[in-house]
């Protein structure tokens, strides 16, 4: 049975799945107890499990991250929550040098089953410093995986799929899409890791993204579709791992590829995949992968200003005619 | 600002236009009025100036370009600007659209083992037309394809170089491989009830699908073709044979049944093994030991005697698709006497094959005492061949038709295939050449004899 939920529910309720099944779950972040979640993530969740498993931090990401990092190797399976990734640059050290190495530098003795968790990406006039895309900078790192659902019923599968794994993951979401309603299943469900889904099927050139772009893709293949081109967007979901053979099959299909990151393009997811896709369909494709990303300039705080700086619908159409050569 | 030289419309009628030549270089300078390239219109050749004083800052199409009136062909530094700051904002140089010119030889596959060899030593005993070495000669410019157009050419046979490239800069992408392919699907179907008439051929003509009919109302694409070193090579020495050795020619036409029917029947047993004989085997084995009983056709001119040389080596022409530049090259079939006519047939095959995808060597094109050329398998009748020097004769050879002919004095169905001598009168005469025509004559129309 499904119902309409918003995301930031699906997000609660995976949660919560997760903390009911493996006592071992805990949930620690700055405001997700006592004020029920700075966004409402986690509203209800202090009166459900109490303060030994919903527990509010001060204003101090490198303490709790680092606290989190440490109860992992321990063996628990934190669940991190950091207001904003762009705070996540101030516990850099913790989760880029303590998480994703703990294996390997511990020769196998600690494990870091850790979910750091948080609202990734221009949140709307947030100005430059709290409007950070951080899948570029962190999807470098070996030994973490990083997921970014794009609607709530990915919200919830991919969270708990990201509880359950043994490795560190990050998991990126994104305030604009905190009120998205979708339809979630009651059932228990789990999205697995490596999966893409094509989010619409066609023929004319393939539009490849992650997270919030995918509206902005989605609504550029309606646009497209009347000039008669018939893009298929697919949603990587996971950055890492990254689901290469479902792009693949796609430009195989349509010879063209748009990938969409709303990361800067330096040096980015988007340049990753589009070097993937180069080597793997070299003798597919009829143009080079064009990529579309936010500019490469910091977020502006001016609305008009930002709204233009991000891979929006328009720079998406006029990328996908540019690679089809119908510009 | 930079200022941006266009092709000027130099008359009223024109379209496009060559540059001929480039008067300046880059960083110049250059005054209002100078003539800064000479450039070929329809009508004529003509002197375009600048109007401005400025450094030439780039050169944007190079001489030998035929480029639309409004291109830009180069930019120009007004006296306050850097040059090399202009030169490295503005567009890179124009290549030329490749479809619009012939590209030349094998620019997009890398050389075979060939060494880079540019004219041979004419006194060198290697042959005219074999000097096609696989080299990217200067001025030598890259298709420009994108990988599914090239892929889908590929696996349709569509010839690339026939095709405009609708992409940036030329480029051919896959919308106009599938064009093609369409077009070529239509007029082939057109083309096929008239496919029955044409003679039998010794090897069956496929027919190409871009050798289509150009669409209504499309005109020539106007240009100059660059020619490659190996080609001006090949063009200088035929010249020099057909204008220095006096040539005459002799015709002979011989009864194939008996070759055919012994063809068919080797070949159906051989089968099983891999082995397809063609006719042109069987000649190449004919005419070798026709060579053994006329020494004079395993010779060359050296001025004050006729050096006969001791192995029988018996070049055969291939023909060299566009992406390899065209033309001809020969490849030697070496001590054809002394060989069987398997090792012949499989030899000429590899030979063929390399010549038309990596290219041949010096050694494999060098050596050849005696040339066989067969355009048979185009289904032409007969035609008359240039000699390859320093050999004294080459073979002709058209296609085996099915006659009216007669035999016993009654007139039958019948093969026979033409076949035609040009020969250095200076070393054979034409007595020498009816007699070696009658030795090989009668080892073809006794083909047994050619597999002892």
């Amino acid at each position: 049975m499904a119902r309409i939920i918003e995301f930031r529910d699906a997000l609660r309720e995976a949660m919560s799945e997760e903390m009911r099944r493996d006592p071992r779950v805990f949930l620690m972040g700055e405001e997700v107890a006592e004020y029920d979640g700075a966004y409402k993530v986690s509203r209800g969740m202090l009166d459900e499990f109490g303060p030994r498993r919903v527990i509010d931090t001060p204003i101090s990401e490198t303490a709790f991250a680092g606290l989190g990092i440490g109860a992992a190797m321990m063996g628990l399976r934190p669940v991190i929550e950091f207001m904003s990734w762009s705070f996540s640059l101030v516990a850099a050290d913790q989760i880029l040098n303590n998480a994703p190495k703990m294996l390997y530098m511990s020769g196998g003795q600690f494990g870091c089953p850790i979910v750091f968790r948080g609202n990734d990406g221009a949140g709307g006039q947030l100005g430059s410093t709290h409007s950070w895309c951080v899948e570029s900078l962190y999807a470098n790192v070996p030994g973490l995986k990083m997921a970014i659902p794009f609607d709530a019923y990915d919200a919830k599968g991919l969270l708990k799929t990201a509880i359950r794994d043994d490795s560190p993951v990050f998991f990126l979401e994104s305030e604009r899409l905190l009120s998205i309603k979708g339809e979630v299943p009651e059932e228990e469900f789990v999205v697995a890791f490596g999966e893409a889904l094509v989010r619409r099927p066609g023929t004319g050139c393939t539009v490849v993204s992650f997270g919030r772009p995918l509206y902005f893709c989605l609504e550029a293949a309606t646009i497209l579709a009347e000039e008669g081109i018939d893009c298929e967007v697919i949603d990587g979901r996971t950055i890492r791992p990254l689901d290469l053979a479902a792009i693949v099959r796609s430009v195989r299909k349509t010879n063209y590829c748009v990938v969409v990151d709303q990361s800067w393009p330096f040096a980015s997811v988007g340049a990753e995949i589009a070097a993937q896709v180069h080597k793997a369909c070299f003798d597919d494709l009829d143009n080079h992968v064009v990529r579309v990303h936010s500019d490469d300039v910091p977020a502006p705080y001016s609305y008009d200003l930002e709204q233009q700086m991000l891979p929006n619908t328009r720079k998406i159409c006029e990328a996908v005619r540019s690679v089809t050569y119908n510009a | 600002m930079s200022i941006e030289i266009t092709m000027p419309r130099l008359s009223d009628t024109m379209e496009t236009g060559s540059i001929l030549k480039w008067n300046v270089g880059e960083g110049d300078s250059v005054s209002a009025g100078d003539a800064v390239a000479d450039i070929e219109t329809d009508k004529a050749t003509m002197e375009m100036q600048v109007y401005d004083d400025g450094t030439i800052a780039r050169i944007l199409v190079p001489e030998g370009q035929t480029v639309e009136v409004g291109t830009p062909i180069a930019v120009l530094a007004e006296k306050d600007e850097d040059p090399r700051e202009i030169a490295a904002a503005s567009a890179p140089p124009l290549e030329p659209a490749p479809a619009a010119q012939e590209p030349a030889p094998a620019a997009q596959e890398a050389p075979a083992a060939a060494p880079a060899v540019p004219a041979p030593d004419p006194t060198a005993s290697a042959p005219t037309p074999a000097t096609a070495a696989p080299v990217p000669a200067a001025g030598a410019e890259r298709l420009r394809i994108s990988p599914v157009a090239r892929r889908l050419a590929d696996e349709h046979g569509i010839d690339v170089s026939l095709l405009q490239g609708s992409g940036p800069g030329g480029r051919i992408i896959k919308r106009d491989v599938m064009g093609a392919l369409e077009a070529g699907r239509e007029t082939a179907a057109a083309l096929v009830p008239s496919a029955a008439a044409v003679a039998v051929p010794t090897t069956p003509v496929e027919l190409s699908p871009a050798a289509a009919v150009p669409p209504a109302g499309v005109r020539l694409e106007p240009g100059l073709v660059p020619l490659s070193n190996a080609r001006q090579t090949i063009a200088r020495r035929l010249v020099e044979s057909k204008t220095t050795i006096p040539h005459y020619q002799v015709t002979v036409t011989f009864n194939v049944d008996p070759l055919l029917d012994l063809r068919r029947v080797l070949n159906e047993q051989l089968a099983a093994q891999g082995v397809k004989l063609s006719l042109n085997d069987f000649l190449i084995r004919g005419c070798a030991l026709a060579i053994h009983q006329h020494p004079e056709f395993n010779a060359s001119w050296a001025g004050e005697s006729i050096e006969i040389h001791g192995e029988v080596n018996i070049g055969i022409a291939v023909a060299l698709p566009p992406e390899r530049g065209g033309g001809l090259v020969v490849a030697t079939i070496r001590q054809a006497d002394r060989r069987g006519l398997r090792e012949i047939s499989a030899e000429a095959k590899h030979l063929a094959q390399k010549a038309r995808t990596r290219g041949l060597t010096i050694d494999e094109m060098a050596g050849s005492t005696f040339t066989i050329s067969n355009l048979g398998m185009f289904g032409v009748d007969h035609f008359t061949a240039i000699i390859n020097p320093p050999n004294s004769a080459i073979l002709a050879v058209g296609a085996a038709q099915e006659l009216a002919v007669v035999r016993d004095g009654q007139i039958v169905i019948g093969h026979e295939m033409s076949a035609t001598l040009s020969l250095d009168h200076r070393i054979i005469d034409g007595a020498t050449a009816a007699q070696f025509l009658v030795s090989l004559r009668q080892l073809v129309e006794n083909p047994a004899t050619l597999l002892v």
